[in-house]
């Protein structure tokens, strides 16, 4: 990179302290997590903040309790009465025993076991919780390749798209995913947290957001040499849009089988931000690739592929798919 | 060839070839003609002086436990300082490659920073290996060689040639993973390895079989130690030691061992069968024909979280020993202290599905491992209050040893607390795989090194008979705390901002400030290396000045190492003491015990020296080195020669030799005359030989004149 880009940044290097108080009310926050916009991101921040008041109170106290004595018994000071013999006492061992035992009593009962059903990514209660009737939730099949995302709106005459992921407001939005070579996370830092993207098998994972907007999301788990790029952004937009989307989707004339698909899932580093679109896919692709997949079907890297990421991108370009 | 394997192979050489030979890198090729320069000018330098001879046969080929503690020592620090230079390379690519836009260095083959992801992968993984398993754990295998046979009063470990094996095996892991920057290429996979990417199709390279090999024989080394240990605490202890008077470092060995023991053949097995996928083309970690990859990672994180607490304990020992002496006060809940690190230690085996929360296994199985992994924490609290209460009543001197201590009294509370976050799948769902996750287990490595660097200061003159310069040593420890602070903080808040781990283009421009935060807090740990090298200099050259003439170097010191001679010599104790009490230095300073000395002696009997515990580490490194690149001769004759040398010297056995107690006496006689010998100072003398009662050495019975068998019961004053 340019040097003098390096020096210029320096002046934001005291900047991020200020943004830290701003965090809960800025707008486009940074703070990723401190600034949950969807339901499941929400309750696992409440959680935090539970648990972080409780440690830290334990922690705190312990810590100002060590600058105290630190303090109070330097040898010269003279503050404190030496007793170079005492070295127990029943009733501070209790309480040694107690408070940490009470403490995680109170944490494993209030975030451990009501966490983890809240924000159970096969089923949240924080979002199963409130399904109306008829709230018609979305489903999507999420294809992770080397290195790409493809997602798949089965009810929406299997439209889809790679590396940029729609969904409308205030609907609960059911993922199906999977992987076709290699394990990673699918994560969308301020909606929804992580869940393993397997080859060969399918995992779940459930979305509801609020906030119209834009999010980042990431490919969390090391996936190989094309991971930094593997991102998506998420695009909660209102119903109707959303509708008008699908349907602007429907008619778009590029379709995938399997053997198309094949051809995408082998190793492409995303480094162009590219979003193709699909008007319909082979329905039962996501079934398809799962079994391929058990039954061994691989799509195999070249040696030494990233080491020079200038010639890789000459090849990608002479295949046509830069 | 049993698989295919992409490129060519020959009978001969394997996979070896010349293109594997990085010597286009503009920053491999220099490094490499350094470091054979400097290798040339070493060998000179040592040819030049006549070493060769004093190499071999005090270093090369001993089996004292002290000698290969040392080995150890400066194997882990320059492991540790390896480990570094991939930190510093990492955070400058995360800092300078940051953003979109084209930042990338050309000639580096970098469209973002200056490393492309094939180099930065193998950086990071080189870097949580050797960190992990070849520096840490070396550093505390050594602490633990030096000092835990003098702590229970024993000449040397159980199995000497045991212990020379188990270093010579790591010797060889550290040269696998150091010829891998020369010779083709490390793993991408992370210090853990992730399934199934390590498999063939998706690691075509050596990178992962140079993982696997460097993995096995620390695995087997440290195997070999922990036998050893356990072995030397159970059956060496002084008479007296009983086990309610052992001190806390050693206790803390004991619980760390006991770990390792059961814990690392778990990650053996786990890695050899990692091996018969690339190697054999089994389907254990596929995801196709029936394999289970999420077995592997339960597999490595059965001996993973373990093996983070076969780390800590050690450390958590040394805390325990330098917090009283600098406290002049015995340590605060002793039964207590002991009863938490066995709770560690069980715990540690029933928490490893936290590692993988987010692999989906449902809200039962993950609560469950969520509170078995918070009862951790309770132990580990209740470690803290008591070294906290080992301040209060006390006399504190804050000597740079008991520095290092605090400093690593709050990187522990940062990172129990943060370990308390990550424990709940609500909150680990959020920063799992993320930098936050990063920053926790860095405050707690930080905390082992921090406890090290306290040992290391502490136990220094008690080896050498000199003390480490405290000045430097304090400059030193204020600076790396600069340091840790500059890089970690933001670290933290990095992973707040959704930053997630091993990403070699860091894509959001609003991290920028914080890497460049962090690329400072780089800079001042490297003047922190630098104010150690310093020290070292600056000791060195003071050694005069800075020599002790006492026993107890720290004149505050409680437990039974402070009881010998220093420098310690070869045999530890001239006379095998006798333990009255729990903290027998402090028990006999306070009973005017101090001076006694043995009024007789007893022959006693040493290990020979044997060269071949460093023969059967060539021949694992070349096993391992055959091994990748697929050479099977090469593998095959290192292995078959390395176990027949095994044999014959199981069948040869070591006879050891004897010392007469004449020579005993005599040579105990110049050991404190070495100590004592400056004018300037004024020490009593002698005391002990020309008879009087000699309680502390043989027995305390008074009537057992001149018997030499001690009791075997303990007894109250
Ligand atoms: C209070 C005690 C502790 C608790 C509750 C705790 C909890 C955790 C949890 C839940 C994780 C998994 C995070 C994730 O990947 O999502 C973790 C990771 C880790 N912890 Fe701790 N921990 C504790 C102490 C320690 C200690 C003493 C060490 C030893 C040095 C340590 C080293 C590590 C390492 C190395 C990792 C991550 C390994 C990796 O993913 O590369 N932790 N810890
Ligand atoms: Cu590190
Ligand atoms: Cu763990």
């Amino acid at each position: 990179m340019p040097f003098h880009k390096f020096i210029r940044r320096g002046k934001f290097v005291l900047t991020p302290a200020l943004i830290l108080p701003l965090a809960g009310c800025a707008k486009g926050s940074p703070w990723w997590i401190f600034d949950p916009k969807g339901v499941g991101a929400h309750a696992s921040f409440i959680y935090m903040m539970i648990d972080v008041g409780v440690m830290l109170a334990i922690v705190g106290a312990t810590a100002l309790a060590i600058v105290w004595f630190m303090w109070k018994y330097r040898k010269g000071s003279n503050r404190g009465a030496y007793d170079g013999k005492w070295a127990h006492s029943n009733t501070l061992e209790v309480a040694f025993w107690g408070i940490p035992i009470i403490a995680v009593g109170f944490l494993a009962w209030a975030v451990s076991v009501n966490g983890s059903f809240a924000v159970n990514p096969y089923n949240p209660t924080a979002i199963t919780k409130h399904l109306k009737p008829n709230g018609d939730p979305i489903d999507i099949d999420v294809i992770a390749t080397d290195w790409q995302w493809l997602f798949i709106y089965p009810q929406y005459h299997h439209i889809a798209i790679a590396n940029k992921l729609v969904i409308p407001a205030h609907t609960p939005v059911f993922f199906r995913l999977t992987s076709t070579a290699v394990t990673t996370d699918f994560f969308v830092p301020q909606l929804v947290g992580m869940i393993d993207v397997m080859p060969g098998m399918r995992t779940k994972d459930a979305l509801m957001s609020d906030h119209l907007g834009t999010y980042q999301g990431i490919a969390a788990d090391y996936c190989g040499a094309g991971m930094s790029w593997m991102l998506f952004k998420t695009h909660v937009v209102r119903k109707t849009d959303f509708d008008r989307w699908t349907q602007m989707m429907e008619s778009n004339p590029d379709t995938m089988d399997y053997q198309q698909f094949n051809r995408f899932a082998e190793p492409y580093i995303n480094v162009h931000d590219k979003t193709p679109a699909w008007g319909h896919v082979e329905p039962g692709l996501f079934d398809h690739v799962m079994l391929e997949v058990m039954n061994g079907k691989k799509w195999p890297l070249p040696m030494f592929m990233t080491e020079n990421m200038f010639h890789y991108l000459k090849i990608q370009a002479a295949e046509h798919r830069a | 060839m049993l698989v295919n394997v992409p490129g060519p192979w020959s009978p001969l050489l394997g996979r070896l070839a010349l293109s594997e030979i990085p010597y286009t890198n503009p920053i491999l090729a220099p490094l490499f003609i350094v470091i054979v320069l400097a290798g040339i000018v070493l060998i000179a330098g040592v040819t030049y002086y006549g070493k060769w001879g004093y190499l071999w046969k005090e270093w090369f080929t001993t089996v004292d436990h002290k000698k290969l503690g040392i080995m150890y020592i400066i194997l882990g620090l320059i492991m540790l300082f390896r480990g570094f230079i991939d930190g510093l390379m990492m955070r400058t690519q995360q800092a300078l490659g940051d953003g979109p836009g084209d930042n990338g260095m050309k000639v580096m083959g970098a469209i973002h920073g200056y490393l492309a992801p094939f180099h930065f992968g193998q950086i990071y993984s080189a870097h949580g290996l050797i960190m992990i398993l070849l520096a840490a754990t070396p550093l505390l295998v050594g602490l633990m060689n030096i000092i835990v046979p003098l702590q229970i009063g024993a000449r040397d470990m159980a199995y000497p040639y045991l212990n020379a094996l188990g270093l010579w095996i790591t010797t060889a892991a550290v040269f696998l993973i150091m010829i891998s920057l020369f010779v083709g290429d490390f793993s991408h996979n992370g210090w853990f390895g992730y399934a199934p990417i390590f498999e063939l199709a998706y690691s075509p390279g050596v990178g992962v079989d140079y993982w696997i090999w460097t993995l096995e024989l620390v695995a087997l080394g440290t195997t070999l130690g922990s036998i050893n240990f356990l072995a030397t605490v159970v059956k060496m202890r002084a008479p007296g030691m009983t086990w309610g008077r052992l001190p806390v470092f050693t206790w803390t060995a004991v619980s760390a061992n006991i770990i390792a023991l059961t814990s690392f053949p778990c990650l053996q097995v786990a890695l050899a069968l990692v091996g018969a996928d690339r190697y054999l083309g089994t389907h254990f970690f596929t995801a196709g024909f029936g394999g289970n990859l999420m077995l592997y990672t339960n597999l490595f994180w059965l001996w993973g979280h373990p093996e983070v607490y076969f780390v800590i304990l050690p450390a958590f020992g040394m805390l325990s020993e330098v917090i009283p002496a600098f406290s002049e006060k015995p340590i605060f809940g002793y039964i207590t202290m002991v009863l938490a690190s066995f709770a560690i230690a069980g715990v540690s085996w029933i928490v490893w599905l936290h590692h993988f929360f987010t692999m989906g296994m449902g809200p039962y199985v993950s609560t469950e491992f969520s509170i078995a992994t918070m009862l951790v924490g309770i132990p580990t609290g209740v470690k803290v209050f008591n070294w906290a209460f080992t301040l209060y009543r006390g006399r504190l001197t804050f000597s740079a040893a008991m520095l290092w201590s605090i400093g690593a009294l709050f990187l522990l509370l940062i990172g129990g607390l943060t370990g308390m976050m990550l424990a709940i799948p609500a909150i680990n769902y959020m920063v799992h795989n993320s930098v936050f996750v990063v920053a926790h287990f860095h405050m707690m490595l930080l905390c082992i090194v921090y406890a090290v660097f306290s040992a290391i200061i502490f136990w220094f003159p008690k080896i050498y008979g000199f003390k480490l310069n405290e000045a430097w040593g304090k400059i030193m420890f204020w600076l790396f705390s600069a340091g840790t602070f500059l890089v970690f903080f933001p670290m933290f808040m990095l992973g707040f901002m959704g930053e997630t781990r091993r990403l070699d283009w860091p894509f959001n421009p609003q991290w920028g400030p914080w890497f460049d935060v962090q690329e400072i807090g780089i800079f001042v740990y490297i003047l922190s290396v630098l104010a150690f090298l310093w020290m070292l200099y600056v000791s060195i050259r003071d050694r005069h000045a800075n020599r002790v003439h006492t026993a107890d170097a720290w004149g505050t010191s409680r437990s039974l190492e402070w009881l010998t001679d220093t420098p310690v010599p070869f045999y530890n104790f001239a006379m095998v003491p006798h333990i009255n009490a729990l903290d027998e230095v402090a028990w006999r300073r306070e009973h005017g015990f101090m001076d006694k000395k043995p009024d007789h002696f007893k022959a006693i009997h040493m290990p020979n020296n044997t060269p071949i515990a460093l023969y059967i580490g060539a021949l694992t490194f070349l096993v391992g080195f055959g091994l990748t690149w697929r050479v099977w001769w090469l593998t095959l004759a290192s292995l078959i020669l390395a176990v027949i040398l095994m044999i014959y010297r199981s069948n040869k056995g070591d006879p050891g030799y004897i010392i007469p107690a004449e020579k005993m006496e005599e040579m105990d006689r110049e050991s404190k005359a070495r100590m004592l010998s400056d004018d300037s100072h004024q020490v009593p003398h002698g005391g002990g030989f020309s008879g009087g009662t000699v309680t502390a050495y043989t027995a305390l019975d008074r009537d057992a004149s001149g018997s030499l068998t001690p009791p075997n019961d303990s007894r109250h004053l």
